[in-house]
């Protein structure tokens, strides 16, 4: 009996290894431990038969062997459970290296990625935002910001125009005008769009965007400025970012600054003599800001002794090209269909 | 403006913090750079190909070439023997040489070689073959007193660095040599060293040689002039035609140049006449009224203004003031004696002319941005200082010098708090008065709370207490200021409607398989007719005055123009599909000459539904493939009823594969075909399209919904085959069932569209099926049949259909 016990569980052993489902291990279960045919449980039957002194041994053997299967059984059954069985016997292996089925995506234009990137860091720092005309008068893209006619800053921006009195704005600073003549401070606000200027090469086109900004309230002061510009800069280039900042002259803000960045490319290194990012400057302009001139505030009807505040302009192009490693502006609007899938979705 | 470093650093002495008084080109750059006048580039001015001046001793004819000479000069004693081929070449020369070993610019090495029989033992040099101009007529003609012997590259000054520096519009004052000396040494604390005019010229009595007459002393408040004699045109020393050259001004002759070199050095334009042509001796300033024409000294005649101001002879115009001299006055060959103007002209004035003419000359640049009033007689007096350096000019005793328009700088009261709050740091009085006394600005005043400061008379742009604050950050450096953050008041602002759903739609479209494009807005006549857009009436386009390309003069009407201008790129075209989108404005003109732009939403379809994976069925776009996508935005927006139809049909579609969509109380755009005379005339493959109204969708969309509970019951489905006219639109049966308002009625749906047998010529059949269900109870089949048949009878009846 205890060689019939040696081979049941030989033979149970041999089956688990082969088995492949739940099924089959309920199978072997019954085939074994079954009230009605199980092969051990013919055997306990078995034991009546014996001679009263080998009972209990042959008992304690029957039992621990019985226990031993029901432990077999459990395992296995937990192993397939956990999926970690042997290959299945029907059929060969999935490939999972094949591409698996799917639907083709767009893409989001990349200076909408940015221009959105810019946004979500100033909202974050609770600006709201603000929008202009494209088609601008001269007022408001000139005059009242400190920009009269006949005076040498408008040759610092060639300008489009479309009748006397309108042009197609240089620069989202109108925005600023239109935003503090219908309201008062406390101001923050961004305002995101396209500008024009009469140009057309590699690094300009004739259309790009800026994203402009302003904070008027009591006791804005440049270090603030500095503060709210280089924590921008942080977030929007990730990593360490060197920010300096050096006078400059727009006539809408005094003083004037404008902000450059360390050069993502050379990192400023001193053998940076041909990099063809920064020239060789180790610095990239970034941004044009300034604190408001007090000739704006007058031309808005604000106070200048009561509110001050700052303002600044980027260029999204600009920041975008930097961000991508990208030296020709006008691939932007070609939208070469190559250009544009690089972009993630 | 560029200038060369030597020359800034001969014009500003000053200790740096090494005691080196001075430093290099490099780090000028970044100290100009930080004091706001950026520094664009530094270059060295030529490479130093070891050239040495030297002396021709003799010059024998090459015994076996007519056009080769043997020349013999002294190194150091002895004698070297070189071929030349120069026509210039003779002996007591002084030229330059390059010795056997050298290389030139071009590459080239001078080697010891026999040149047709005659050994050479080096090379006389022409200009172009040093690399220092394109002069290639002869070998270099040195001075008669050019030290022989010495190194080419420092007798010319080469040994230099050309420095350009991009001055602001308000620093007018720095578009000078001395300006940016000044500015030097207000940045080290140094000292300006401006060139010393010699006595004779200093304190010469006030004879007036020549009559100033100013009509108009606000356009001109000051002229002052000189007449000198024995001013014979001649080449001007190399030193100072280098240095001229590498700031970018032609070298012309010795009279010409001293006048450039002087306004680059003090930053006052000055003009040199032909002082025979100056018949009457009277110089008359004036507006040209009505003087009708004035030939330029570039040789155009130039028709004038009535407001441009003039300097006239008597009554004869001579030159356009501060802008350029005229023909008939100009230096020429025969030029013996020369009055020098330096006067001070309006800036507004100066800048309209020049305007109007499209002019932009180096002088009408400085006038326009300020010159210093009161620099006008010691720029006069350096350039003739200069003169008599170079020879033989004797000046006339006196000088002109009319000033009726002089100005006084204003009186600014600086108060200290008003520092603290614009920099936001707290600068010291003492700091404060230090660093405007080193800007050359007059200090009045000073209390425990504020000073009164006069700024000098070149600095224009600092009139208000602000300026002064600037002028402090400025020199104290930003980089001291320290950053902080301000605290931000809360508002409700921070979402924005309009960016939400333009965001939203961007996302769905892209989840559709567009891809978003940015166009230019720039369109041409020709397409702008034949897509003008979703402008109610005839859309007017904005035109640009000056256009980059006169061809694309206009604004778009609509942004389809930009999409199909896509499809005629080649690499585009051998896609398999284009799927891209536009949203973006579009501009028009307004009633009452204004102009209106609004915001659009448009796509365009081409070819076959893109799709990765093995074995994915991919199949042609069809209408309804585009008509989907914009029902997906639609939906997104929240436009729960939109309304299609086949009216209005836009010239751009095809009459028969088009919709409008149409929401809330108007129309949203169009959807369809690419109409067959559009795809001809522009050479355009199949393609679908669409536009909207984007603000539209915006003003209608609902951004907010309420819930509705999950039925209990379930639903009950009937399908319906009817066979009705092939122009039936099906819409119209879902419509009518909603119209009656069975209450068991859930909803209809169309679910197929047949055409062909055995549905007969000009018949088709559609198949809807009818969702049954009631809030209370399951319907029983006995009840769904009794509904359905009903509704079965009177549809029929409605719409002259027969059941299939
Ligand atoms: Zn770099």
């Amino acid at each position: 009996m205890i060689d019939n016990l040696e081979k049941l569980h030989e033979e149970v052993t041999g089956r688990l290894e082969r088995c492949a489902s739940e099924e089959e291990i309920e199978q072997i279960r019954i085939d074994y431990l079954g009230r009605k045919g199980g092969k051990l449980t013919a055997l306990m039957r078995g034991l009546r038969e014996l001679p009263a002194d080998q009972r209990p041994r042959a008992g304690q053997e029957l039992n621990r062997r019985r226990g031993e299967i029901e432990g077999l059984l459990e395992t296995r059954l937990d192993d397939l459970r956990r999926n970690r069985g042997r290959p299945m016997d029907q059929g060969p292996r999935l490939d999972v290296t094949l591409p698996g089925n799917r639907v083709e995506r767009g893409r989001v234009h990349p200076l909408t990625r940015v221009t959105d990137e810019i946004i979500d860091v100033f909202t974050g720092m609770g600006f709201e935002i603000a929008r202009g005309p494209d088609v601008e008068d001269d007022y408001h893209n000139f005059e009242a910001l400190n920009i009269p006619r006949d005076h040498p800053a408008r040759d610092m921006q060639d300008t489009f125009f479309v009748s006397d009195d309108h042009v197609l704005r240089t620069h989202t600073s109108p925005v600023q005008i239109r935003i503090m003549e219908q309201r008062r401070p406390p101001l923050q606000i961004i305002a995101p769009g396209a500008v024009y200027r009469h140009d057309d090469d590699a690094t300009h086109s004739p259309v790009f965007h800026q994203v402009e900004g302003f904070m008027v309230d009591h006791d804005i002061s440049f270090g603030d400025l500095k503060g709210v510009l280089t924590l921008f800069l942080e977030q929007i280039f990730q990593d360490e970012v060197r920010v300096r900042f050096r006078p400059s002259f727009f006539p809408f803000t005094e003083p004037s600054a404008e902000v450059d960045i360390g050069c993502i490319l050379c990192r400023g290194a001193r053998d940076a003599g041909n990099c063809r990012v920064c020239r060789g400057s180790g610095w990239l302009e970034i941004l044009g800001s300034g604190m408001i001139d007090p000739n704006v505030f007058g031309f808005v009807g604000y106070d200048a002794e009561a509110f001050s505040g700052f303002a600044f302009g980027m260029g999204v192009e600009r920041i975008a090209m930097l961000k991508y490693g990208m030296d020709d502006i006008r691939l932007f609007f070609q939208n070469d269909i190559r250009f544009l899938r690089q972009f993630p979705p | 403006m560029k200038l060369t470093f030597n020359w800034l650093m001969e014009l500003v002495e000053f200790p740096d913090a090494a005691g080196r008084g001075s430093f290099g080109p490099e780090e000028l750059a970044e100290r100009l750079t930080h004091a706001g006048l950026e520094v664009e580039a530094v270059q060295p001015l030529a490479d130093d190909a070891g050239a040495e001046v030297v002396e021709v001793r003799g010059v024998q004819p090459h015994p076996d070439a007519d056009r080769l000479s043997v020349c013999e000069i002294h190194d150091d004693g002895h004698p070297l023997r070189i071929v030349c081929g120069a026509p210039n070449v003779r002996a007591g020369m002084k030229t330059a040489f390059l010795r056997v070993g050298s290389v030139l610019p071009s590459g080239q090495a001078i080697e010891r070689r026999p040149i047709r029989g005659v050994a050479s033992e080096g090379m006389l040099c022409s200009e172009k073959e040093l690399g220092l101009s394109d002069d290639h007529r002869g070998i270099m003609e040195l001075p008669g007193d050019a030290p022989a012997g010495v190194s080419l590259q420092d007798y010319l000054g080469l040994n230099d660095w050309m420095v350009e520096v991009s001055v602001t519009p308000n620093r007018g004052d720095c578009l000078s040599v001395l300006g940016l000396a000044r500015e030097i040494a207000a940045l080290t604390g140094g000292r300006l060293r401006a060139p010393a005019i010699p006595a004779h010229l200093r304190d010469h009595p006030p004879t007036i040689p020549v009559a100033v007459e100013i009509l108009d002393p606000d356009l001109c408040p000051r002229y002052s002039a000189r007449l000198i004699h024995g001013l014979r045109p001649a080449p001007a020393p190399p030193w100072l035609r280098f240095r001229l050259e590498a700031c970018g001004i032609r070298s012309i002759n010795h009279i010409v140049d001293v006048t450039n070199y002087v306004m680059l050095e003090t930053g006052q334009p000055l003009h040199a006449f032909d002082a025979q042509s100056i018949a009457s001796r009277r110089i008359v300033v004036r507006t040209a009224g009505e003087s009708s024409t004035l030939t330029t000294l570039d040789g155009s005649e130039r028709a004038l203004h009535p407001d441009d101001l003039l300097i006239c002879d008597g009554d004869i115009p001579a030159a356009l003031a501060g802008v350029m001299g005229g023909a008939g006055s100009e230096v020429t060959d025969e030029t013996e004696s020369v009055l020098l103007e330096s006067a001070h002209f309006d800036p507004l004035t100066i800048r309209r002319t020049a305007k109007r003419m499209g002019m932009h000359t180096e002088a009408s640049h400085r006038f326009e941005r300020g010159v210093d009033p009161e620099g006008t007689r010691y720029a006069m007096d350096r350039a003739v200082a200069l003169w008599e350096e170079m020879g033989e000019a004797r000046v006339v005793e006196g000088f002109a010098d009319v000033y009726p328009g002089a100005r006084r700088p204003p009186d600014i009261t600086l108060r200290y708090a008003s520092v603290k709050r614009a920099l936001g740091v707290d600068l010291a009085p003492e700091r404060i008065r230090g660093i405007i006394e080193s800007l050359g600005i007059e200090l009045k005043r000073s209390s425990e709370q504020d000073l009164v400061a006069c700024p000098p008379s070149f600095r224009f742009d600092l009139t208000r207490e602000a300026d002064i604050v600037e002028e402090l950050a400025r020199i104290h450096g930003y980089d001291n200021i320290p950053a902080t953050l301000p605290a931000v008041r809360m508002g409700a602002g921070q979402g924005d409607a309009l960016l939400r759903w333009m965001r939203k739609t961007r996302s769905l479209l892209v989840t559709a398989g567009l891809s978003e494009v940015v166009t230019l807005p720039f369109c041409s006549p020709d397409m702008n007719r034949t897509f003008p857009g979703l402008w109610a009436g005839e859309g007017k386009a904005v035109r640009v005055t000056n256009p980059l390309r006169q061809e694309t003069d206009e604004m778009r009407l609509s942004l389809l123009p930009g999409l199909v201008e896509n499809l005629h790129d080649h690499a585009e075209r051998r896609n398999e599909s284009s799927m891209i989108f536009e949203l973006n404005k579009v501009f028009s003109l307004a009633g009452g000459g204004g102009f209106t732009e609004r915001i659009n939403v448009a796509g365009l379809i081409r070819g076959r539904r893109p799709r990765r994976g093995m074995k994915v069925e991919s199949r042609d776009f069809t209408f309804a493939d585009m008509k989907g996508i914009v029902e997906d935005l639609l939906e997104g927006a929240g436009c729960a009823d939109s309304r299609w139809t086949a009216e209005d049909a836009p010239s751009v579609l095809h009459p028969g594969r088009f919709a409008s969509v149409a929401g809330g109380d108007g129309q949203l755009g169009h959807v369809g075909e690419i109409s067959p005379r559009v795809r001809e005339e522009l050479d355009l493959p199949p393609c679908f399209l669409f536009e909207l109204d984007f603000e539209a969708i915006v003003h209608y969309a609902r951004p907010d919904f309420r819930v509705r509970p999950i039925p209990r019951f379930p639903s009950v489905e009937r399908d319906l085959a009817i066979v009705v006219t092939a122009d039936f639109p099906g819409q119209t049966v879902i419509d009518w069932v909603k119209r009656l308002d069975q209450a068991l009625i859930e909803r209809v749906n169309i679910f197929d569209e047949y055409t062909g047998a055995p549905i007969s010529e000009g018949k088709k059949s559609l198949a809807y099926k009818v969702f049954y269900r009631s809030p209370e109870r399951t319907l029983t089949d006995h009840e769904v049949n009794a509904v359905h048949e009903d509704l079965t009878r009177r549809l029929c009846a409605e719409f002259d259909a027969t059941l299939r």
